[in-house]
């Protein structure tokens, strides 16, 4: 066998990819009286298993902990038949876990939404460094740039669409507490960071319309618009940017004044 | 040559706040390479600090140096920008693979030891280091499973790969030991088979016995003959940078801090008796 081949061979059988080809695998690999060859091929295919599992319930430590230990293990398995591993980091491996959560039956309703959340807090835990802007970046700007003002926003920054608010849950799970039943209704959430601490809150219509268009590189004019529907659309808006920025969810303030289109456009694809 | 760091720990989640609160008590620090790419927070800053007035070397597990799969530009491009933002004393991997059409089985897992592999791993090898503007440490690995088309035993493998892309070796005595008594080779014979010029770091664990094979666990004190093959690969190599691994069931850091002093007792006894 050619080493393509072998390593083809192995890393089937490790994954459980390929289950079968023992014969094969015999003539590979060397057997010991106390070990046969299967069983030597087998320690890495239990210690692949086993540390993927333990790398999603990193992520998702109160989901994993809601379906027990072998139920949490069998979702797992089966996940990474569908999402294998792709990134050198095995960090990654989880990240589509609660999304796929969804598709799933046989546990409470409101738990692939929970895992969404867990994984929304753990990516954001360690999410790369950024500035955070204060609102005096608004100050400064001349008043005929404010329309046309757009924001760059902290990577450390989620937003999530959820099925269930599942933020009860999660505080009664965190503190230990009688778990409430699933609160089925449509939930955005923003999940942030300050300094080491990770936050999760949840937005109104209008606050997550803002956020998202915002987000998008909409200027801070398109941003009022989004709050158009509010008894005070003006204030409302104000309410919201000075949100962002009291959260530190803003890491700078983009003026045509002050930036060229094209460092606008960097900044935005940065963030 | 790399310098010569002296006896350190790897940087592990667990003992965060207590290097922060406590200072930066082991001569130098090894922290994993994928832990920290891309990462800010905690994580980032508490390498910063560690950083400041430490030693650090990058340690990786996912550069499957001997898979087949061609190598994955983007990780060496991050861990290239890692090592410029941290400026390690050197960088680290294992000579094994861990991946196979761009699916991470996320293990070490043993190459074959034969004149294609070790073809294929040179050239690789000289690549990476021209990717990362610096050469680069191998580490052998513990192992379960040897194959039955093995033409080189692994040390000679080790060496020739040290040789011909001109790399470093990082040699880990706990892992010589459980391979040694898992394929039923001496272990004295792995190390006479490295060359001493090319062994730039030592590693030391524990590992647990299963009674059919020893498990590399990384959970445990070095045990009592890793630490005797130990002093044997001190005779050999000499003074060579050590670090102690602990990383599942990790104790608190004066635990860990106390295995790095034993090597560095342990490595000065036989030191001081040599002629």
């Amino acid at each position: 066998m050619t080493l393509s081949e072998v390593q083809a061979l192995l890393h089937g059988r490790i994954t459980g990819i390929v289950p079968d080809r023992e014969d094969e695998l015999r003539e590979q690999v060397m057997a010991s009286p106390s070990l046969p060859a299967l069983e030597r091929v087998e320690i890495y295919a239990r210690m692949y298993l086993h540390r993927l599992v333990d790398a999603v319930a990193e992520d998702v430590p109160h989901t994993a902990g809601m379906l027990g230990h072998d139920g949490f293990m069998d979702l797992v398995r089966e996940y990474l038949r569908e999402h294998p591993s792709r990134s050198p980091d095995i960090g990654q491996v989880g990240r589509e876990f609660g999304a796929w959560l969804g598709g799933r039956e046989g546990f409470r309703e409101d738990l692939p939404d929970l895992a969404i959340l867990e994984r929304a807090r753990s990516e954001v835990r360690t999410a790369p460094d950024a500035p955070v802007a204060g609102p005096g970046s608004l100050q400064g700007l001349p008043l005929d740039s404010f329309p046309g003002t757009r924001f760059v926003f902290s990577p450390s920054l989620r937003v999530l669409h959820l099925h269930h608010d599942v933020r009860a849950l999660w505080d009664a799970l965190d503190e230990e507490r009688e778990r409430p039943a699933p609160a089925p209704r449509p939930t955005t959430l923003a999940v942030w960071r300050h300094e080491f601490k990770v936050f999760h809150t949840a937005l109104s219509g209008s606050e997550a319309d803002a956020l998202e268009v915002a987000r998008e590189g909409g200027t801070l004019e398109e941003v009022c618009g989004a709050c158009a529907g509010e008894p005070e659309p003006a204030q409302a808006a104000f309410r919201t940017v000075l949100s962002w920025f009291a959260d530190g969810w803003v890491s700078a303030v983009m003026s045509p004044d002050l930036g060229g289109a094209h460092s606008l456009r960097e900044a935005i694809r940065v963030g | 040559m790399v310098p010569f760091l002296g006896h350190g720990i790897g940087l592990r989640t667990k003992h965060f706040p207590e290097l922060l609160e406590q200072g930066r008590r082991a001569d130098w620090f090894e922290v994993i390479t994928e832990n920290f790419l891309h990462v800010g927070g905690r994580p980032r800053a508490v390498l910063e600090a560690v950083r400041a007035d430490r030693p650090v070397v990058l340690h990786g597990v996912s550069l499957s140096i001997g898979s087949v799969d061609s190598l994955n530009e983007e990780y060496l491009r991050d861990v290239r920008d890692l090592a410029d933002a941290v400026e390690p004393a050197w960088v680290s991997d294992h000579l094994c693979w861990g991946s196979f059409g761009r699916h991470n089985a996320h293990d070490l897992l043993p190459m074959p030891f034969t004149e294609e592999a070790l073809s294929h791993v040179v050239s690789r090898v000289v690549e990476v280091q021209e990717r990362l503007g610096r050469r680069i440490l191998l580490e052998n690995v513990s192992s379960y499973l040897t194959y039955s088309t093995a033409t080189l035993s692994e040390w000679d493998f080790l060496a020739e790969v040290s040789r011909q892309a001109d790399c470093l070796i990082l040699l880990d005595v706990n892992n010589v030991y459980v391979s040694a008594i898992n394929h039923g080779f001496d272990a004295l014979e792995f190390l006479r088979g490295i060359p001493v010029d090319r062994v730039a770091q030592i590693h030391l664990a524990g590992h647990q016995n299963l009674g059919t094979h020893l498990l590399d666990t990384h959970d445990a004190p070095v045990p009592d003959r890793v630490w005797a093959l130990y002093q044997d690969a001190v005779r050999r190599f000499g003074r060579v940078s050590t670090l102690v691994e602990w990383d599942d069931r990790i104790p608190p850091l004066d635990e860990v801090l106390a295995e790095a002093e034993k090597a560095r007792i342990l490595a000065s006894a036989v030191l001081e008796e040599a002629p």
